[in-house]
C-alpha cells in the first residue's frame, strides 16, 4: 500500500530535516508511528497524503507515485484515496454533525453528494453511535463524540488509506480505547489501511506493527 | 372617400356641434330679491333662466337659505346681489367670488346708514359691529337703473354674443324705470313739504331721491300696534304733524281706523322685495305711484 | 456553487452578529445615497409641480420663500399678514382673479386653509363624499386628513387654539365637516379647507353671541349709549355654528381690514401678468407679487447644492466602509486559518476557499440588496409624506 524510498524532506527556513531510507506498509495493515515531538511524524502523514512533496526520493501510495504528481492531481488523489482524522478533530462549529460529515462532498467537485451518500452517512453514523445526533451542533458534543464525527467524515468517501494524527490524543483514557476500537472496526469494515501517529504507548499492542521514528535520522541538516 | 368615412365625419361634426350647443346652454342666474330677478328677466329675455329661491311671503332681506339652496347658488352661472348689506345671509355662506355681481357696487359711496341701528363692541378697545346700511336701494329708481345696468353688463360678459339683445332690453327697462322716476318727482313737486309717516324704516333712498319729508316708526302692517306704540305716535305727531302713513303692505283695519282717529290716512307703497301675488315689479310700482298721488 | 452557498449561508447564520453588522454596513451605504436621490426627486416633483401650477402669489413684503411655503404648501411659518383690501385691489384691476388664502390656524395639527370656492376650481379639487362648503362654520377636509382622523362628511372637527395659553380668549370652533376632497397627492390632501369668513370666525373676528342690544342680562354689558353697547368678556360666544344661531354671526370693524396670509393671483393672460408684476414691483405698494416657480427654483438650487455636498460625504464614507469591510474579511480569513488548513488537507484548493468567500460576499450583498430594495420601496411609498415632513415643514 505504501512504499517510501530514500525520502528526504526539509521545511525551508525551519532547519528541519527528515530522512526516511525506506518504509513500507501492506494493504489493510494497521501501523502505529511513535516518536518524540518534532521528530516528523505529522510530516510523514502529509508526505504520504501528497500535501507535502519530498525534496528527494519517492512516495508510492495505493498504486500511485504521489511525489511526481502535479498539484491538482495530488488533490484528486488525496480526495479519492485518503481519509484524515486529526487530534483536534477539526470540525466546523458552524455546521451541524451531518453537515460536518458531508463537508468533503461540498468542497470538492471530485465527490458527488448523492442521496446514496446521505444514506451511507446515516448508517455510518449509526455504526459509530452518533446516529441520533446528526442534527446537533458540534459544540454540544463530548470530545469522544466529536472524534466519532471526524472518523465518520474521514471514512464516508471510502478511502483506501486512513491517516490518523494523534486521533486519541485529546480523549480521556476510557474513551481512548473505545475510539481506537471503533476506528479499527470501521477501517476493517471498509477494508482500509490505517497509519496512525500516536503518543499513547498503552494502545500500541493493538496495532499490527509499530514504527519508531527514532529509527529515522531527524535533526538539523 | 368612402361613405363610411363620410358617415364618420358627419357623426363627429354632429358631436362637435352638440357640445357647442351644450356649452351655449341657457345660463342660470340666481338672485337675492325680486327687483333683481325682475330686472334680470327683463334684460335677459329668453336668454337665461332667472331664479329667486326665496319662498313667497318671506322678506328676502331676512331669509336664511339651507345648505342645499346655497349649493344651488354656487352652481349658478351668475349670482346677482343687491349689495348695501342686503340679505345678511350672503356673508354667512360660501359663494364663488367670481360669479358674484354686486349690483350696487357702482354707487357704494352713496349708501345710507339705517337710522335705527344700534352697534355693539367687545370691551372699550374693540371695533364696532357692522352698523346697518340701508338697503332698499331700488326705491330710488335712478339707483335701480344703475343696478339694472350692472346686470346687463354682467350678462354681456357671460354671453358676449347676446350683448346687443341685452343692451336693447336694458334700454327699454331703463325707460320704464325713468318714467316712474319722473312720475314720482312730478307728484312730490306739487307739495315738497308734505309731511309723511312711514310704518317701517325702508324708504331711506326713496326719501333722499325725491326730497320727501318722511319720518319712520316701527309698525308691522299685519300686527295691530300696542298702546305704547300709539302713545309714541301721538308724541311724534306733535313734533311732526302728518296726514299720511305710508305702509309696506296692506295695513290691518284696526291700525287704519286708529290712524284715521288721529287724522292720519293710510296708503301702501310696496317695496316689492319678494314676488307680488298679482302683477310684476312695474305694475306694483305703478300702483305705488298712484297710491302716493293721493297724499299730494 | 450551490454547496459553497450552503456552507457560506451556514457560516453567516452561525456568526449572526458579524453578519448583521456587515449587512447593516452594506445596506446603509447603498440606501443612503439612493434614498436621498428618491426624496430629492420627490421633493422636486412636489415643489415644482405645485409652484408651476400657481402663476402668481401676492403677499406682504418679506421672505418670498416663507410666503410661497405657507401659501402653496401650508407651512407652519405664517408670513406677515395682508388684508382683504389686497383682494379687492387685484379684482378691481380686472387683470387677474384673486383667490384669498388665510393659512394660520390648525385643527388637530392639520392646517386650516381659509379661502374661497374659487380655490377648488383653480386646483381642480372635487368633493368625493358629502358636499362643497355652503354655510359659515363648515369645512371640507383633504383625503389624508379624513383618513388619518377617521372623519367623514357629517362629523365635526374642532379648531385648535393658536397657543396653549391663548390670552385673546378665542374659543375653539367646532366645524362641521361638509365633505371630503378627492385625493390629489398635493398638500391639499393634508389640509382642512374653510371659507375665508369661517377662518375669521376661528380667529374670533367674526363671531356670534346673544344680541347685546336687546339683552336683559346687565352682567355682560359695560356701557350702553344710544347707538352702541359695549359688552364685557363674560359674554359667551357660540363655539359652533348651527341653523339656530347662524343669524347672530357678525363682523366687527371693516371687512376690508380682515387679515389674509396671501392671495393667489391668476392673471387673465401673459400681458396681464406682466402689467400686474410691474405694479407690485414698486417698493411702496406694500405688497410683493412673486412667481412661485422662480422662488422654488431658487430653493431647489440650494437643496441640490447641499445634495452634492452630501454625495461627496457619502462617497467618502462609502470608501471608508468598503475598506473596513475588506479588513473584516481579511481578519476573518486569518481567524479561520485552521478551517482553511483542514479544507486543504481534506482535498480543497485555494479556489475552494475563494469560492466560499465569494459565496459569503454574494449572500451578504444579496441580503443587503433585498433590504435596500425594501427600504427604498418604503421610502418611495412614504416619500410623499417624508418630503412634507422633512423638506416642506
Amino acid at each position: 500500500m505504501i512504499e517510501i524510498d530514500a525520502l528526504e524532506f526539509s521545511y525551508p527556513d525551519a532547519g528541519f530535516h527528515l530522512r526516511i531510507p525506506g518504509f513500507s506498509m501492506a494493504a489493510r495493515e494497521k501501523v502505529a508511528v511513535i516518536g518524540p515531538s518534532g521528530s516528523g511524524k505529522t510530516t510523514l502523514l502529509n508526505l504520504v497524503a501528497g500535501i507535502l512533496v519530498p525534496r528527494q526520493g519517492r512516495v508510492h501510495c495505493a498504486g500511485t507515485e504521489v511525489s511526481v504528481l502535479a498539484d491538482a492531481a495530488r488533490r484528486d488523489f488525496r480526495i479519492s484515496t485518503i481519509g484524515f482524522v486529526f487530534q483536534d478533530f477539526e470540525l466546523l462549529d458552524y455546521l451541524n454533525v451531518l453537515d460536518n460529515i458531508l463537508h468533503p462532498y461540498r468542497i470538492t467537485r471530485a465527490l458527488q453528494l448523492t442521496a446514496e451518500v446521505r444514506d451511507r452517512a446515516g448508517s455510518l453514523a449509526e455504526q459509530l453511535g452518533i446516529g441520533d445526533k446528526l442534527k446537533r451542533g458540534v459544540e454540544q458534543l463530548s470530545q469522544g463524540e466529536k472524534q466519532r464525527v471526524a472518523i465518520c467524515r474521514a471514512l464516508l468517501p471510502g478511502p483506501q488509506l486512513v491517516l490518523a494524527d494523534e486521533a486519541t490524543g485529546n480523549l480521556d483514557p476510557r474513551n481512548k480505547g473505545h475510539i481506537l476500537e471503533l476506528l479499527f472496526e470501521t477501517v476493517a469494515s471498509h477494508e482500509a489501511t490505517l497509519l496512525a501517529v500516536t503518543h499513547d504507548h498503552e494502545l500500541l499492542p493493538q496495532f499490527d506493527r509499530v514504527v519508531d521514528f527514532n529509527d529515522f535520522r531527524v535533526g538539523a541538516a | 372617400m368612402t361613405y363610411r368615412s363620410l358617415a364618420w365625419i358627419a357623426a363627429i361634426s354632429l358631436l362637435l356641434m352638440g357640445s357647442f350647443v351644450m356649452a351655449e346652454e341657457k345660463p342660470v342666474i340666481y338672485t337675492v330679491n325680486y327687483p333683481l330677478q325682475y330686472f334680470a328677466q327683463r334684460i335677459a329675455g329668453e336668454q337665461a333662466d332667472v331664479t329667486l329661491p326665496v319662498p313667497a311671503g318671506i322678506d328676502p332681506a331676512f331669509w336664511q337659505p339651507d345648505a342645499g339652496t346655497v349649493i344651488a347658488f354656487q352652481q349658478a352661472d351668475l349670482v346677482l346681489l343687491n349689495g348695501a348689506g342686503y340679505a345678511k345671509w350672503v356673508s354667512r355662506v360660501s359663494l364663488p367670488r367670481r360669479k358674484l355681481v354686486d349690483t350696487s357696487a357702482g354707487y357704494r359711496d352713496r349708501y345710507l346708514q339705517a337710522e335705527e341701528a344700534v352697534t355693539h363692541s367687545h370691551g372699550r378697545e374693540g371695533g364696532h359691529s357692522h352698523s346697518g346700511v340701508a338697503f332698499t336701494t331700488w326705491l330710488d329708481f335712478t339707483l335701480a337703473v344703475e343696478q339694472a345696468r350692472a346686470i346687463a353688463a354682467a350678462l354681456s360678459r357671460l354671453r358676449p354674443a347676446a350683448k346687443d339683445v341685452f343692451e336693447r332690453n336694458f334700454s327699454v327697462l331703463e325707460q320704464d324705470l325713468l318714467a316712474l322716476d319722473s312720475q314720482v318727482r312730478e307728484i312730490v313737486a306739487v307739495d315738497p313739504d308734505n309731511s309723511l309717516l312711514a310704518s317701517h324704516p325702508v324708504y331711506q333712498y326713496f326719501k333722499r331721491r325725491y326730497g320727501l319729508n318722511l319720518t319712520s316708526v316701527m309698525w308691522e302692517p299685519d300686527v295691530a300696534p300696542e298702546a305704547a306704540q300709539w302713545s309714541e305716535l301721538r308724541q311724534l305727531l306733535k313734533l311732526h304733524p302728518s296726514n299720511w302713513m305710508v305702509w309696506e303692505g296692506n295695513p290691518n283695519p284696526e291700525s287704519v281706523t286708529g290712524l284715521r282717529g288721529l287724522g292720519v290716512d293710510s296708503l301702501v307703497f310696496d317695496p316689492c322685495g319678494n314676488r307680488p301675488v298679482d302683477g310684476d315689479f312695474l305694475s306694483v310700482m305703478q300702483q305705488n305711484v298712484q297710491n302716493l298721488k293721493r297724499a299730494f | 456553487m450551490m454547496d459553497s452557498l450552503y456552507i457560506a449561508w451556514k457560516y453567516l447564520s452561525f456568526s449572526k452578529a458579524r453578519t448583521a453588522t456587515l449587512v447593516a454596513c452594506v445596506t446603509l451605504i447603498a440606501v443612503l445615497p439612493l434614498a436621498l436621490q428618491l426624496l430629492l426627486a420627490e421633493s422636486e416633483r412636489q415643489l415644482l409641480s405645485r409652484a408651476e401650477s400657481t402663476p402668481l402669489l401676492l403677499g406682504a413684503p418679506g421672505s418670498a420663500l416663507d410666503l410661497v411655503m405657507n401659501g402653496l404648501y401650508f407651512d407652519d411659518e405664517v408670513p406677515e399678514l395682508i388684508s382683504m383690501a389686497a383682494v379687492d385691489a387685484v379684482a378691481a384691476s380686472g387683470l387677474a382673479t384673486p383667490i384669498p388664502l388665510y393659512v394660520r390656524f390648525k385643527a388637530r395639527r392639520f392646517p386650516i386653509v381659509g379661502t374661497t370656492l374659487d380655490y377648488f376650481d383653480f386646483r381642480g379639487l372635487t368633493v368625493t363624499a358629502g358636499r362643497q362648503l355652503a354655510l359659515l362654520g363648515e369645512c371640507v377636509v383633504g383625503a389624508e386628513v379624513a383618513e388619518r382622523l377617521g372623519i367623514t362628511a357629517g362629523d365635526s372637527l374642532l379648531s385648535s387654539p393658536e397657543t396653549v395659553f391663548d390670552l385673546a380668549g378665542v374659543y375653539p370652533l367646532n366645524m362641521k365637516v361638509a365633505g371630503v376632497l378627492a385625493r390629489s397627492h398635493t398638500p391639499d390632501d393634508l389640509a382642512v379647507f374653510v371659507d375665508i369668513k369661517t377662518a375669521w370666525v376661528v380667529q374670533g373676528l367674526v363671531h356670534g353671541h346673544q344680541d347685546v342690544t336687546r339683552t336683559q342680562d346687565a352682567g355682560v354689558i359695560i356701557e350702553q349709549t344710544d347707538d352702541n353697547v359695549i359688552a364685557n368678556a363674560r359674554l359667551v360666544e357660540y363655539t359652533e355654528i348651527n341653523p339656530g344661531n347662524i343669524d347672530s354671526f357678525h363682523f366687527h370693524g371693516t371687512p376690508d381690514d380682515y387679515p389674509l396670509s396671501a392671495v393667489i393671483t391668476v392673471p387673465r393672460d401673459e400681458k396681464s401678468a406682466t402689467i400686474l408684476r410691474g405694479r407690485y414691483l414698486d417698493g411702496d405698494s406694500g405688497y410683493q407679487l412673486v412667481v412661485p416657480g422662480t422662488v422654488i427654483d431658487g430653493l431647489l438650487a440650494n437643496i441640490f447644492r447641499i445634495k452634492h455636498m452630501l454625495d461627496a460625504v457619502i462617497l467618502v464614507v462609502a470608501v471608508a466602509t468598503g475598506l473596513a469591510l475588506v479588513l473584516v474579511f481579511a481578519l476573518s480569513i486569518r481567524l479561520r486559518q485552521r478551517e482553511i488548513q483542514t479544507v486543504f488537507r481534506i482535498g480543497g484548493s485555494r479556489l475552494t476557499i475563494a469560492r466560499l468567500l465569494a459565496a459569503e460576499i454574494t449572500l451578504i450583498v444579496l441580503v443587503s440588496g433585498v433590504l435596500c430594495a425594501i427600504a427604498l420601496l418604503l421610502v418611495h411609498q412614504y416619500s410623499d409624506e417624508l418630503v412634507r415632513t422633512l423638506v416642506i415643514r
